[in-house]
């Protein structure tokens, strides 16, 4: 069976890690992105990252067969011939619906159109569509490459055999697709949110300390402790999370944000990308 | 380490995983029962009844036998330590702990209550497991300590989740160990400590500290409701009952 033509919108830390999986997996890719610099750079970091993948002997083929599959294009249009579209512009809706009803009119009826969204509604993006039954979301992790998991989120109207065409998609690139209906967060970014949230809660009480609290969370299987994660993830990237999520749930109280995390963005001092968060790092 | 004689109050797997890690460790376990017996040679008592009421029963009744200077060592998962000694005659010698995955943590979470005013006492408690390989970290008086709430704050929110339909169980504990890199699913992890374990640290947490973020996710109150507690009673957010459906079937 021909392996299904891939489009993705979009070249950024997700578009070029999602364009990577699925040339590594054989498959023809456009990938577009609004300048000639991002779509550059796109290629110039997925090169680099097969390069040191074939140098530790992890790809079946060489990197230039891998790399010519890869097509960047300066035009939404030239993207007509997809038979699956991944959208990963930024996280906006009016860009995300504005990109969706071009999508919508230049593919083919069966294509199916898709978002790496992590927080905005599946519903809402393909409300600007005729077609909202083949809208879905595909929401990858980062870095993309390297996270099996894709949740494969139904909207509303989505239609059953996208969603299992898009399983089946996933699974045949190597991933673990679960399905998930069109909420707040999904499950990860949701269920995720007590093991920062509680945490903070616990330090913010002066129940124990933040060093004290990852040394327990380790001592029990996890790699790393909340404030060890969050500080990796970015303070900023993960309160923004939880902000959402709590707005999202109309302020539901299991996922109030804490004083902790505003403070901590508010110092400028918001993780390993700083060199300084609830830890201090070594900056080279 | 000189090893002790432990008078064990509680039943069910988690007091089964006490003993256990004690007697490895070459203590002698005796288990508490209804029936008058004399436990005056017992030199420590460990304590890890989740029912208050049973509880306070069990600890009053201990404590008419043994001696003032006995430490007893009290569950610190769903009430303040400090109001459990306040049960006793003498709660200066009471201590809390944490008792979830006792056999595999290297860590134990530890509760020095207001009433152990006496630095010895405290030095003494902290010993009885640092002598039995625990690095012991020192946690405040708080209902859940730290593992367990926010373990049980994890599995609740999955709770939720599955209830309302956004994913099934095995989805989403696919999620969260690939997703997110966790150890175990929280459903399944949930199983094998104990749904009713789990409820009563939310519970403990609702009761004490009074917030509706801690209210049990509905499908977590029906299933403990119906005795589906996970591993131990066959049946949870799985099944782990002669397997007629291949690996389990989800809830
Ligand atoms: N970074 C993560 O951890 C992560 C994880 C999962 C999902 N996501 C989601 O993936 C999406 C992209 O995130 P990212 O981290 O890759 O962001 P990014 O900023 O690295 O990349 C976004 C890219 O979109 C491009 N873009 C903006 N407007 C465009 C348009 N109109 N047409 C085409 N391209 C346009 C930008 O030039 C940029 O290259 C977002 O929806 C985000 O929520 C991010």
């Amino acid at each position: 069976m021909e392996k299904a033509i891939i489009a993705v919108v979009g070249g950024g830390t997700m578009g070029n890690g999602i364009a990577e999986v699925f040339a590594v997996a054989g498959h023809s890719v456009y990938l577009y992105d609004v300048a000639l610099e991002i779509r550059e750079k796109a290629l110039f970091d997925i090169t680099d990252r097969l390069r040191r993948k074939s140098g530790r002997g992890k790809l079946s083929e060489p990197v230039e067969v891998i790399l010519q599959r890869i097509r960047t294009v300066d035009t939404l249009d030239e993207l007509h011939q997809a038979e699956l579209v991944i959208e990963a512009v930024v996280e906006r809706m009016d860009v995300k619906q504005q990109i969706f009803s071009v999508l919508d009119q230049i593919c083919s009826q069966t294509a199916i159109l898709a978002t790496n969204t992590s927080s905005l509604s599946i519903t809402e993006t393909a409300s600007v569509t005729k077609h909202p039954e083949r809208v879905v979301g595909m929401h990858f992790f980062n870095p993309a490459p390297v996270m099996r998991l894709v949740e494969v989120v139904a909207g509303q109207f989505t239609e059953a055999f996208v969603v299992e065409k898009v399983v089946q998609i996933a699974s045949e690139v190597g991933k673990l697709a679960i399905r998930v209906t069109d909420t707040p967060g999904f499950v990860v970014n949701r269920v995720a949110r007590p093991f920062y949230l509680e945490a903070l809660r616990i330090a913010g009480s002066q129940v124990a300390s933040v060093q004290a609290i990852d040394r327990i969370i380790k001592s029990t299987g996890f790699k790393m402790g909340p404030f060890e994660l969050q500080d990796l993830i970015g303070i900023d990237v993960n309160y923004a999370v939880t902000a959402s999520v709590y707005e999202s749930y109309f302020q539901e109280s299991r996922f109030r944000p804490h004083g902790l995390q505003r403070s901590m963005v508010q110092s400028g001092n918001i993780g390993k990308k700083t060199g300084r968060g609830y830890y201090s790092y070594d900056r080279q | 380490m000189t090893a002790s004689k432990i008078l064990l109050l509680g039943e069910g797997p988690q007091s089964e995983e006490v003993a256990h890690w004690l007697t490895d460790r070459g203590d002698e376990v005796v288990r508490f029962s209804e029936t008058l017996e004399n436990y005056s040679s017992a030199d420590v008592v460990i304590e890890v009844i989740r029912d208050s009421t049973l509880r306070q029963l069990a600890l009053a009744h201990v404590e008419t036998m043994i001696s003032e200077q006995i430490p007893i060592f009290v569950s610190g998962l769903t009430a303040y330590v400090a109001e459990v000694a306040s049960w006793l005659k003498y709660p200066q010698r009471v201590s809390g702990f944490q008792p979830w995955l006792l056999t595999s943590m290297d860590v134990l979470e530890v509760i020095r209550p207001l009433q152990m005013e006496q630095e010895e006492q405290w030095l003494r408690a902290t010993l009885f497991w640092q002598e039995r390989g625990k690095q012991v970290e020192q946690v405040d008086d708080c209902p859940g300590m730290v593992f367990p709430r926010i373990l049980a704050m994890v599995v609740n929110e999955a709770s939720f989740a599955l209830g309302e339909g956004v994913a099934s169980a095995k989805d989403i504990d696919i999620a969260m160990k690939h997703g997110t890199n966790y150890p175990f699913g929280p459903l399944e992890w949930a199983d094998r400590i104990g749904l009713d374990e789990i409820i009563s640290v939310l519970q403990g947490m609702h009761v004490h500290l009074g917030e509706d973020a801690y209210r049990p996710a509905p499908l977590l109150q029906k299933l403990t409701y119906a005795k589906r507690f996970g591993q131990s009673s066959g049946r949870g957010f799985y099944s782990y009952l002669a397997q007629t459906d291949g690996q389990g079937a989800a809830h």
